[in-house]
């Protein structure tokens, strides 16, 4: 074996450290923890020593009472059962989720009436069951303690910078705000609806008090909007088609991780990606390194200003040099092409080939751009060039189809003109809800010194966060899984949106506050007799939806998606003269800035979920925290280290916070991420990062970043970031396997170094069922949704950023992310990896007390009960996937234990832990078929984190079933099993990345190939 | 010689003691941890005697989860209700039940078969397995008060799960999880 020589050229590396072949990361890589065993400032929190204590007194109630009866327990039964509930089973209600502009059926477990877990409706057509991370944090936002339980008032100063609150009653608050409202001069500042019958009663509100509404959203996309009227006269969404383009070129675009709609998209580009006979290109130009960069196949690095020069140097490609189009004769666009001459030479890139690309793919091919980095000064003409390059693609009624429906109430203004009313003293009531204007705007806006003008300001938050200090009233909202409403995505699917709870405190739906301020004014004439929103929103379905039938209402319920909707298409003609204001902007000197959204904490409404806090970023691999993010060449010139403080100034502002060097960030920006730094938001995420609004500047109603130059200074001190990534490496040869199209093509999984390995003992039969997975490392976009559904399904405990540090997060499942080829520009793969469950399993062999055995269904079994902690089987572990429970995390503050999974045992100190290939759905799915006095059906039992992939990359199911996907999958050419040298025989197989490219990044190094023994 | 004398007597008094102890849990004369034979009061006397006894109702009538459940659930007071708004309502237990149902308050009844948190026993499919409820609680019908007959520990679960005829799965897993 050459394994010598293999570890000097380690082709794929997980950090700097690693690359750099640095003896501090060699030391780590051995070891399974980091820091082993307890360390003298642990358990300084407080809790140690009441464990201890605990524990005395434990042994002494153990020695003294060894006979007698274990605890008494009682029995409480209902007084009044509710008919559905059967205790010990779960019930699913079928609702709706919605975040920013993402909305999606979904189906919520609940146990004795409380949610547990939200899973992906599989009848929604936009998700077809997948699910984000952030979806599935929801259910911890609902049984978040920071939020508040009733209305309350802020007895505000002059200067609204109160932040204690006292408790009001809701007749007391409707009285006050009914009064104030009869006064007149009303205006309404809230988030895009996606509902769109809330979108109607707000407009009756309106109405009712001659209310102006004004939008804005804390991610805005109002530049996109904006661009759709300029191109097509229609200010609304477009409907993207990512499954039916061959060629996509995403410029500063984070379609897979937060832009838009990213759940929806990420299932679309694994649909064209999935069979490789016809599989899609992605060409990513960008500044940071996203999570759409990182599954490119050609990835180039820019500047955000030169974002628009990408665009202009295609457009001059196609229509100019290669004439591909009928606007080649056209001399007004011959015209402003020829503006960005000097810029396409300062570019320097050769986009000849991608334009080639999309020429041959005219009318499957897809240009998308807009995102946080790409506001600012020249993002409409950004837009609006993108649009003209679809439409020189004729791409137009094909991958880009024109809105289903407008999701904003007609008539809304933008914030901007809110803030010159607010100026102007024209508005003498404010009611904000669905978004947090205070944090997310930046100071140019200057809204804390403009509502100051307001003689009410009513806030529907539920928490006294950055909104809510400068408001007078918090009317509370509801959760959304405790209140009735509807969706329509923005691809026009229609679903419903039913509680899964009776509301926790005494909050009130948004909806439901509307109705009483107008029947307290004595206005209902809009209502329609509806005294509550929920009566308002059946009425409006049943009489123009569902025609009227009560039967349809509950078929309805049981669905929750209306089947059918969102469908339809047809082309748009684009109108030149909107390309008048596209002409080059002035770029800056120095560092750039880019502003953008992470995948876990997007607009930073849900920073209090410590999931989200603790969920690692899928490209850094970083948590809780944000940080500055330079590329390698700025980090070695400035002489910036990992975690060094720098101080970034803009025009706007400064902040001071540690860096961090990303490989494959293009040079001279500086990254820093949105959604951190938030106050009053709650016990978790108070005091994590810094709030990047701060850099902001305000350009037409919008935060800005785009082009705007930073001054970076290094500033004292160090923080340590805690990256999980180089945590539980796997020293291997062999990891991640990627191929070429044309190698795939020619022959799949012929990269993969297969081992002739024999086995001394006698093989595991497996006679009834084989449990087995299948991660399809093709479709896997690394968005880390199997993480959070993981992590909710099992009761994963959060374990803080200190212990992070010493390697020791508890996640199952984790999703390793692998560079390869040079570390300035290197290509990523994204690598689910959890228990490999494997036939020879080395941790089996070692654990002295058996707790850890084989099952004659191929699964590993943990028993946690059995085990006493010796961690041997971690340190046997190949694969590093088991986590040592070194605290008591069962202590989980009130109301959030209502979210644990009473099918998973919660585990205590002291035991080790591990993915179980969801065991307890296993049985509960054998359970059920024997109970009905049936076989177990193919595909039956499906396990969290491949419930939750929107990419359907995780297949799961019995091996022994010949009609099971699992079997057909795991058996494919394609398919690898992880070391496998090592004889381990995993029972989870991967398949093989396959680019749509030339030639591998960090190919050169290839070796090996074929087989050997 | 006093000395010796009486630290021969300590010695033998803790070694006898401990013979004892161990003579006696090897020999199943104590049982420790496993709470076969407890049968503790409850906050109102039911009768199973009576109930399942004589008037022969069904178990599954009020222990309604059996057939579909993991838990058979001791049932809710609405179930009580169904007879007692009628039958026996001068009686001062019913009076007593009937107000902890109109209360909402509900009853808290003292638990008998009590299996550890790690343990995953589902009634479901024992009884689709073709036991019957007297296998593991006894002749419960004939119970004034209920009293646990089985030890419900591992080895109690285990040595049936083993009979061939039963073709019960043995993985730990099976009811760690």
């Amino acid at each position: 074996m050459e394994t010598q020589d293999s570890s000097k050229t380690t082709k794929y590396w997980m950090s700097l450290e690693q690359w750099r072949k640095d003896p501090q990361f060699a030391e780590m890589a051995e070891k399974e923890f980091l820091t082993s065993p307890l360390q003298s400032d642990e358990g300084k929190e407080g809790w140690a020593r009441r464990e201890f204590l605990k524990l005395m007194g434990a042994s002494l109630a153990l020695t003294t009472f060894g006979c007698v009866r274990r605890p008494a327990q009682k029995i409480i039964p209902y007084a009044k059962m509710p008919a559905e509930i059967i205790h010990g089973l779960p019930n699913i209600y079928a609702s709706s989720y919605y975040d920013g502009l993402e909305g999606f059926g979904t189906l919520v477990t609940t146990r004795d009436g409380r949610p547990i877990k939200i899973e992906g409706n599989p009848d929604h057509p936009g998700t077809g069951g997948g699910m984000s991370a952030r979806a599935h944090a929801h259910i911890l936002k609902l049984y978040d303690p920071d939020r508040f339980t009733n209305a309350k008032r802020n007895l505000q100063n002059e200067n609204r910078t109160n932040r204690e609150t006292i408790n009001v009653k809701w007749d007391a608050l409707d009285t006050a705000v009914v009064e104030q409202l009869k006064k007149g001069k009303v205006a309404v500042l809230m988030g895009t609806q996606l509902s769109p019958t809330s979108q109607m009663l707000v407009g009756q509100f309106a109405d009712a008090f001659g209310a102006k509404l004004y939008s804005h959203d804390d991610i805005s996309y109002a530049t996109l909007l904006d661009g759709q009227q300029e191109c097509y006269g229609q200010r609304a969404f477009p409907r993207y088609r990512f499954d039916q383009a061959r060629y996509i070129v995403a410029v500063n675009n984070d379609f897979l991780g937060t832009w838009l709609t990213p759940t929806h998209f990420s299932k679309q580009f694994a649909q064209g990606r999935r069979n490789t006979a016809n599989m899609n290109k992605l060409v990513v130009f960008e500044s940071l390194l996203s999570l759409t960069g990182t599954n490119a196949d050609e990835r180039f690095r820019i500047r955000p200003s030169q974002s628009l020069d990408v665009v202009m140097a295609l457009l001059h490609e196609i229509i100019v040099v290669k004439k591909a189009s009928r606007y080649a004769g056209d001399g007004g666009v011959q015209s402003i092409l020829s503006n960005f001459a000097k810029s396409r030479g300062e570019l320097g890139l050769d986009v000849s080939g991608i334009a080639d690309g999309l020429i041959q793919n005219r009318g499957a091919s897809l240009v998308v751009t807009g995102g946080p980095q790409t506001e600012g000064e020249g993002a409409l003409a950004l837009q609006v060039a993108t649009n003209f390059l679809n439409a020189v693609l004729e791409n137009d009624g094909k991958t880009v189809l024109p809105a289903a429906a407008a999701v904003h109430t007609p008539g809304t203004r933008g914030v901007d003109e809110l803030l010159t009313a607010l100026k102007k003293k024209e508005v003498s009531t404010l009611i904000i809800h669905g978004c947090n204007p205070g944090y997310s705007l930046p100071s140019g806006a200057g809204f804390s010194e403009a509502i100051r003008n307001v003689e009410m300001a009513i806030y529907t938050g539920d928490r006294n966060d950055e909104t809510g200090r400068l408001c007078d009233y918090l009317a509370c909202d509801n959760h959304q899984l405790e209140n009735w409403g509807d969706v329509r995505s923005i691809e026009g699917v229609l679903s419903i949106q039913q509680p899964t709870i009776q509301p926790m405190g005494d909050t009130r739906a948004f909806q439901d506050s509307l109705m009483s301020w107008m029947s307290g004014a004595g206005k209902t004439g809009g209502l329609r007799g509806a005294k509550t929103w929920y009566e308002y929103l059946k009425n409006h379905w049943m009489q123009n939806v569902l025609r009227g039938s009560e039967d349809q209402w509950v078929e309805l319920l049981q669905l929750g998606v209306v089947k059918g909707s969102g469908s339809g298409g047809g082309g748009r003609s684009f109108n030149t003269s909107s390309l008048q204001n596209v002409k080059p902007t002035q770029k800056p000197t120095g560092f750039e800035l880019a502003l953008y959204e992470t995948v876990g904490l997007g607009d930073g409404q849900l920073a209090n979920v410590p999931w989200l806090q603790e969920f690692p970023d899928p490209v850094t691999k970083i948590v809780w925290d944000n940080y500055a993010c330079f590329s390698l060449r700025d980090a070695k010139q400035w002489n910036i280290r990992e975690g060094q403080h720098v101080t970034v100034t803009t025009d706007n502002g400064s902040v001071t916070v540690p860096a961090h060097v990303q490989p494959g960030q293009a040079d001279g920006v500086v990254g820093l991420a949105i959604g951190y730094g938030r106050q009053g938001a709650g016990q978790v995420a108070d005091g994590v990062g810094v709030s990047a609004y701060a850099l902001a500047g305000w350009n037409s109603g919008r935060a800005a970043s785009l082009g705007m130059e930073v001054k970076v200074a290094v500033a004292k001190g160090m923080t340590e970031i805690a990256c999980v990534q180089d945590h539980h490496t796997m020293e291997g040869r062999q990891i991640v396997v990627e191929e070429t199209l044309a190698d795939h093509l020619k022959k799949p999984g012929g990269n993969v170094h297969r081992h002739h390995v024999a086995s001394m003992w006698s093989e595991h039969q497996y006679k009834g069922n084989k449990w087995a997975m299948v991660i399809d490392l093709n479709s896997c976009t690394g968005c880390g949704s199997c993480v959070i559904a993981c992590q909710s399904e099992n009761n994963i405990p959060v374990v803080g950023k200190k212990y992070i540090l010493r390697g020791r997060e508890m996640h199952w499942i984790r999703v390793d992310r692998y560079y390869t080829g040079s570390p300035e520009d290197p290509g990523v793969v994204h690598q689910p990896l959890t228990c490999q469950h494997c036939d020879n399993a080395p941790c089996e062999t070692v654990c002295p007390v058996a707790a850890t055995v084989h099952s004659d269904e191929g699964t590993n079994d943990m028993i946690y009960n059995r085990c006493v902690g010796t961690r041997y089987c971690a340190n046997n572990c190949p694969y590093k996937v088991r986590r040592f429970n070194w605290f008591d995390y069962t202590e989980i503050q009130s109301p959030r234990h209502l979210a644990l999974n009473p099918e998973v045992t919660v585990r205590h100190r002291g035991v080790m832990e591990k993915c179980t290939f969801c065991i307890h759905r296993i049985r509960s799915g054998k359970q059920n078929a024997k109970i009905e006095g049936r076989e177990l059906r193919p595909n039956e039992i499906n396990v969290a984190c491949a419930q939750s992939c929107p990419t359907k990359a995780i297949t799961f199911g019995d091996l022994n079933n010949t009609h099971s996907a699992v079997r057909a999958e795991f058996n494919k050419e394609a398919s690898y099993s992880l070391l496998e040298e090592l004889n381990t025989k995993p029972a989870l197989k991967y398949q093989v990345k396959v680019r749509n490219t030339e030639k591998l990044k960090g190919e050169h190094k290839k070796h090996g190939k074929g087989s050997h023994a | 010689m006093k000395k010796i004398v009486g630290a021969l007597v300590v010695l033998g008094v803790i070694g006898g003691g401990l013979s004892a102890f161990i003579w006696a849990i090897s020999n199943n004369k104590v049982v420790i941890g496993y709470n076969k034979g407890y049968q503790p009061d409850q906050p109102i006397p039911f009768s199973h005697k009576l109930h399942a006894g004589q008037y022969k109702i069904d178990c599954k009538y009020c222990h309604v989860g059996t057939e579909v459940s993991r838990h058979a659930s001791v049932p809710a007071l609405n179930v009580c209700m169904n007879c007692h708004m009628t039958v026996k309502t001068d009686s001062p237990w019913i009076k007593q039940l009937a107000d902890a149902y109109s209360s909402g308050k509900s009853v808290a009844w003292n638990k008998v078969h009590l299996l550890p948190d790690h343990v995953k026993f589902n009634h479901a499919s024992h009884i689709k397995a073709g036991k019957d409820c007297t296998t593991c609680h006894g002749q419960v019908a004939e119970m004034e008060k209920v009293e646990q007959v089985s030890p419900l520990s591992m080895g109690w679960c285990v040595q049936c799960h083993r009979q061939p005829e039963n073709k019960a799965p043995l993985n730990c897993s099976t009811c760690h999880y």
